[in-house]
């Protein structure tokens, strides 16, 4: 699954076999077994997702379709603009592709529930959930599937630790020009929400001053950590936290920075939409997104585990000792495409 | 004559059933096919270009839209200078290289030809990741290497500015130039070289007053094609363009393809680039009416090599160093990449795997998808696209009918259309209900069979050219029927002209990016747009061992291609 | 019954009229070339016989009936007759045998009739060692019989030959010319035949119309035109000559006050056209009867097979072409004496 020398990998290997067989074997409750009966019937679940990583995406898809045999999990992964964007095609044509929508940008839900396009569904395994994860949605439109963790990382052999920017406004100082690297709120829903944040604590200012320091931008949230794994950029900002301990675990000088401001959690739900066409299917995603299965798979590659019964993934700090920001849905929902507006006047792109 | 084989007499005919030869009704099916696949998307994104969105009601706000930010205007500026200076590095990279194979004793042919054909056959997106790694400012090999010898801290190259975008742009783009020129350059006669001499030119100055002028039309040609193509390009700009903060057309396009959906601005704002590409062609039309059309099968006269002596390997060296840039270094650097660990860590053996590999091959979901999908598609695609095109030159060339020169500019339309704009037709007209094609195989076949019918029409026509009509006449005269004739006797001589046009346009879809990315479904997605999608992972050793793959596939198609066709299908005159 | 008739043949694109009103009859078995300078309708005059080009005006009738009229042509394919093109058309993918039994596979005979009678042809054209080889092995001249035995082997009412030795070198052209004939001669078939080389159209026609323009100027004899051309254009076209101003007062024609001999014409000024093979030189004064008069050696030429020379008739400022035999060298300057042949002083239209 990923590249650690064999000790270690043997290891892993076997405590995760463990692990997901015993997860995979965990009795299901009964609105799980209901579910999985009539999806088997509809064979499949095609599931656009802009949370994961390809890798941790295709991970828990292989969980999925250990715990469910006959039901066949699509993985369909790419940055969250791309996949709303996808999903807002399938609308307007007329055609149902997605049978669950997973979107770091909670905005999306907002505009999808006003028009209607969404399954009311509440899992059961909701109710195991992180606390402030139960309820995203009063009406259960939505469910939370997703937290990530944005902050900062840098690669230790161009910037030592002492060095580094300690916090979000550090960033702006002269001396960090040409060495930053960033994703694109075009093309990436947790860019936005950083952008969007930033906005808020520090003014509109903020991200002309950030552009003076002419950042290479990317589009995905994850393109800096593959510039500080290249060496072509010391620092990434607004970095998964996944990702880049996913890097590190390779062999690469990378290290995280928790910002002093606090970390960007994007809380980020998945959703049914009206078109879903294998619906039963879909429900028992959710089932499986909500329940121990998911969080135990995606924990492995460094992904936060959702549920107080799966332990955080190695590496990373507890949630309780982190301070979490992130803007409300509905702002994320107003706020989110005028920042992406203001962001390409100031960089051109 | 006592036994005469045919009986003389015959009843007059009344004219309008003559005319009804039974392979009218074929031509009708054609011209109906030719509406569907380039009229309507055209049209049907015309139209919407003038329609409000949901409401349909007329207005030109969209223009208004599409042109009101300076951001817009500058991406359209940008496509402009990018295709221009693209087109002009690819022919300085190319017609050294044509010249030099086709008419001197440069040593190394055979590998200048490959050379050619691997920058061809190589995606331009899978060169651009392929230069980031090579000449990102800080972290690329040349530039690591440059400041090791050096000790400055300046880089050599930075791939992430305007020059690079081009240059990298115009390693993959100049072998059309090549094939363009070098075609021409072959048909000249040693004679007019000779002449030249016998009055006191050398070689140099006769190859400047001389060769070169008798094929600028190519050179000419090959410009204007690499100029139209890289404004339709999506891959490289969003790869390399994004962190250089270079906004172009085709990314701005895709702008306007972003929640909300505004295909109708969409449309618009690309309705403008059509007009310059058309203008172009006109332009160019008119440049070449007065040229003579040169057969293929013409008498050019003997052709000698020019002996170049020393100089040989000046010019070897020009080949050697566009065969490193080109292919050898960005292919090395992928490979590296791709059998990598962790490809920042470089060559060691601990950083060899074949993870990477197995990891796409065996357990992503999508990969061998993609895989199948690409080949499907493009062989569709290439199919219908050379049917179509052999039926149409036929009539055009043969002058069937009177209206055929509208048939010819119908199956030409589209190489005037940007592909990214070919797709957003193809989307406003198909995509929606009554059809509902979005995501659907179907769709993305259509689309590219359409994209890639002036290849394959061009390639048609110069078949059919080459076919004397007396061949078919003189088996008309004989007693055959015009089908019968077409069969027995056209048919056998253009197979390998189709065959290699056939295969030309399934290379070139397999790469095909800007028009798939807007069209694929979640299980319809191609190789490239995969790769697309891969390369926001940051996973760049996945990256480098799925663009492996597709490389591989490639180049057993070619090779299968060479096998059948002949060595050079890929260089005949287009 | 005539074979062939083109009655008031006319073809015009728009304005532009290339066959003007052309009217020629070919009896069974005649060989009558079409003969002029490039533009004068020859091809197309051939194209429309073939059914390739549809006439504006006029017919074209075989045995008596109708074959092309304007708008009601038979298409080429049912004319029932044979073509020999410029290119030869002879089709590379075929071997010999196969390019030969084409038009009898059409016919529908049996498989050993068609090798009979493609046997039979390929011997005729000896070529019948070659039967299996392909095209490309095969000469120019070889090709060229190719052709021929194609077209003949199906027995055609009418065969139509375009410029067929163009593109053969001189002694080629010489032989093929022979052979042409020859099989005309052996199968005794009508035959059209296209030109602009006179030399070709006198060594094989029975009849030859010369073409200027879209209209036939005379169609006569070889010997006939060659001797009697009756427009001041054949005259110039077929052979060399020279063209004189004449007068004839009272019966008696003359140029230049030269008297050239009676003459029916009516009074007036006339245009003769006088051969070089007309006129002989001689040293003293010879006992012929017709026009005899002193004159001198302005240039000559030696051609190999004669003496071309430029003679100047004393007290006169014409330049007369004459023709003499290798030996009969006169040097420049020299007076001679020269005489007219009266039977072929021609009176031009």
């Amino acid at each position: 699954m990923f590249l650690i020398d064999r000790r270690q990998m043997l290891a892993l290997a076997a405590w995760s076999a463990a692990a997901t067989r015993a997860w995979a074997d965990s009795p299901m409750n009964p609105q799980e077994r209901e579910l999985y009966e009539a999806a088997k019937r509809e064979g499949e679940i095609t599931w656009y997702t802009g949370q994961y990583s390809a890798d941790a995406s295709e991970a828990a898809g292989r969980a999925f379709n250990e715990r469910y045999p006959g039901v066949r999990c699509n993985v369909v992964r790419s940055t969250s603009q791309v996949a709303f964007q996808r999903l807002s095609q399938d609308f307007r044509a007329g055609v149902g592709q997605c049978d669950v929508f997973s979107s770091t940008n909670g905005g999306h839900y907002v505009q999808l529930k006003r028009q209607n396009r969404l399954v009311k569904f509440r899992p059961v395994n909701a109710d195991g959930l992180l606390p402030i994860l139960r309820r995203p949605d009063p009406d259960d439109y939505f469910q939370s599937s997703f937290l990530g963790i944005y902050l900062m990382g840098h690669n230790t052999t161009m910037v030592s630790e002492a060095e580094a920017p300690k916090s979000w406004t550090d960033i702006l100082d002269p001396k960090w020009k040409d060495k930053l690297a960033v994703g694109h709120p075009g093309y990436s829903g947790a860019i936005g929400l950083w952008a969007l944040q930033m906005r808020t604590m520090f003014g509109p200012d903020y991200l002309r001053r950030f552009e003076r320091n002419k950042p290479q931008v990317g589009r995905s949230s994850i393109d800096p950590v593959t510039m500080m794994t290249a060496g072509e950029r010391a620092v990434g900002v607004a970095v998964p936290s996944a990702s880049t301990l996913f890097a590190a675990s390779r062999g690469n000088p990378l290290k995280l920075i928790y910002p002093t401001e606090g970390v960007i959690a994007a809380m980020s739900p998945s959703a049914i939409p009206t078109n879903a066409p294998h619906p039963n299917a879909a429900k028992l995603f959710q089932e499986f997104q909500t329940g121990p299965a998911l969080s135990t798979a995606v924990r492995l590659l460094f992904n936060e585990s959702i549920r107080p019964d799966v332990p955080p993934p190695e590496g990373s700090r507890p949630l309780d000792q982190v301070t979490m920001l992130a803007p409300s849905l509905e702002e994320a929902d107003k706020g989110v495409p005028e920042v992406r507006e203001q962001w390409r006047e100031i960089f051109g792109v | 004559m006592s036994d005469a084989a045919l009986p003389a007499a015959q009843v007059v005919r009344p004219s309008r059933l003559r005319r009804l030869e039974p392979v009218t009704f074929l031509w009708i099916a054609l011209i109906a096919a030719l509406l569907v696949l380039v009229a309507a998307p055209i049209l049907k994104m015309v139209v919407i270009s003038f329609e409000e969105q949901d409401t349909g009601v007329f207005t030109i706000q969209n223009y208004l839209t599409a042109y009101g930010r300076a951001r817009y205007l500058e991406a359209l500026r940008n496509s402009l200078m990018l295709g221009a200076l693209s087109a002009a590095i690819s022919v300085v990279i190319a017609v050294p290289m044509a010249w030099a194979v086709s008419r001197t004793d440069m040593p190394g042919k055979g590998f200048t030809w490959a050379t050619v054909l691997a920058a061809f056959i190589m995606p331009p997106y899978l060169g651009a990741i392929g230069w980031i790694l090579l000449a990102g400012p800080n972290s690329g090999w040349f530039n690591v290497t440059w400041r090791a010898l050096t000790g400055t801290t300046d880089s050599l190259v930075n791939v992430y500015t305007f020059t690079g975008m081009a240059f990298v742009i115009a390693l993959h783009s100049f072998p059309l130039v090549f094939i363009f020129v070098k075609s021409a350059l072959d048909l000249i006669s040693s004679e007019m070289e000779d002449a030249a001499n016998v009055l006191g030119g050398g070689t140099w100055v006769t190859m400047r007053r001389v060769t070169l002028p008798l094929v600028w039309p190519s050179i000419l040609g090959g410009f204007i094609l690499i100029f139209l193509e890289t404004i339709a390009l999506f891959g490289t700009p969003a790869i390399i363009g994004i962190p250089a903060r270079i906004n172009v057309v085709t990314t701005q396009l895709w702008q306007f393809f972003e929640d909300p959906v505004r295909v109708e601005v969409a449309a618009a704002y690309a309705i403008p680039l059509l007009l310059v590409t058309v203008g172009l062609i006109s332009v160019q039309k008119l440049m070449l009416a007065r040229k003579g059309f040169v057969s293929q099968t013409g008498k050019g006269g003997e052709r000698r090599q020019i002996r170049l002596g020393p100089w040989r390997w000046a010019l070897f060296g020009w080949c050697l160093l566009v065969a490193l840039l080109a292919v050898g270094s960005p292919l090395l650097v992928l490979l590296q990449a791709s059998f990598a660990k962790a490809w920042g860590r470089g060559f060691s053996f601990d950083n060899l795997t074949f993870r990477n590999y197995e990891f796409l091959l065996f357990e992503h979901d999508m990969a061998p998808q993609a895989v199948w999908n690409t080949v499907w598609f493009s062989g569709a695609s290439a199919t219908i696209a050379v049917v179509l095109a052999l039926l149409v030159a036929y009539i055009v060339v043969r002058r069937l009918m009177r209206f055929a020169d509208v048939l010819g500019f119908l199956a030409m339309a589209p190489f005037v259309i940007p592909g990214i704009v070919m797709a957003i037709g193809f989307y406003a007209a198909y995509a929606g209900p009554p059809l509902s094609l979005y995501g659907s195989a179907l769709l993305i076949i259509l689309a590219f069979a359409s994209r890639f019918l002036p290849i394959a029409y061009a390639s048609s026509q110069a078949a059919i050219r080459a076919v004397h009509p007396e061949m078919e006449e003189a088996a008309r005269i004989l007693g055959s029927g015009r089908l019968h004739a077409i069969r027995k006797v056209t048919a056998p001589l253009l197979k390998t002209s189709l065959l290699g046009g056939w295969l030309v346009v399934f290379i070139v879809a397999s790469r095909e990016l800007s028009a798939a990315i807007f069209l694929v479904g979640p299980r319809t997605r191609t190789m490239s747009v995969l790769l697309y999608d891969l390369t926001e992972q940051g996973n760049f050793e996945v990256v480098s061992a799925f663009g492996g793959i597709l490389l591989v596939i490639t180049l057993a198609i070619v090779g299968i291609g060479m096998k059948l066709v002949g060595r050079d299908f890929m260089l005949r005159r287009e | 019954m005539p074979r062939l008739t083109l009655s008031g043949l006319t073809k015009a694109y728009g304005k532009l009229t290339v066959v003007d009103s052309v009217d020629l009859t070919l009896e069974e078995g005649e060989f009558v070339s079409l003969l002029g300078p490039s533009g004068c309708g020859k091809t197309t005059t051939l194209r429309m016989i073939a059914g390739f080009i549809d006439p504006t005006g006029g017919s074209i009738s075989v045995d008596g009936a109708v074959l092309s009229a304007p708008g009601a042509v038979v298409p080429p394919e049912r004319r029932g007759m044979s073509m020999i093109f410029q290119s030869y058309a002879i089709w590379p993918n075929m071997t010999v045998a196969e390019n030969v039994a084409f038009g009898l596979k059409l016919r529908k005979l049996t498989r050993e009739e068609v090798t009979r009678r493609v046997g039979e042809m390929l011997e005729v054209v000896k070529l019948d060692h070659l039967a299996h080889r392909y095209p490309a092995e095969l000469s120019g001249g070889q090709q060229q019989r190719v052709a021929l035995a194609r077209a003949i082997v199906v027995k055609p009412a009418v065969l139509l030959l375009d410029e067929p030795l163009s593109n053969l070198d001189a002694n080629l052209r010489e032989e093929m010319r022979f052979e042409i004939r020859r099989l005309h001669d052996e199968f005794r078939i009508t035959t059209v035949y296209v030109t602009h080389d006179q030399a070709e159209a006198m060594a094989t026609s029975d009849r030859i119309a010369v073409m200027n323009a879209g209209r036939i100027e005379q169609v006569d004899a070889p010997h006939l035109l060659y001797t009697r051309p009756r427009t001041r254009f054949v005259a110039g076209f077929v052979g060399r000559t020279n063209l004189l101003e004449a007068q004839v007062s009272s019966g008696m024609l003359r140029v230049d006050g030269i008297a050239l001999g009676p003459s029916a014409q009516p009074d007036g000024p006339v245009l003769v056209s006088l051969r070089p093979q007309a006129m002989t030189i001689h040293e003293a004064q010879p006992p012929l009867p017709g026009p005899v008069f002193e004159a001198s050696i302005a240039e000559r030429t030696y051609l190999g097979e004669s003496w071309d020379y430029v003679v100047q008739p004393q007290g006169s400022s014409l330049r007369l072409r004459a023709a003499a035999a290798p030996l009969e060298a006169h040097e420049v300057g020299r007076r001679v004496w020269l005489a007219i042949d009266p039977r072929q002083v021609s009176v031009v239209q």
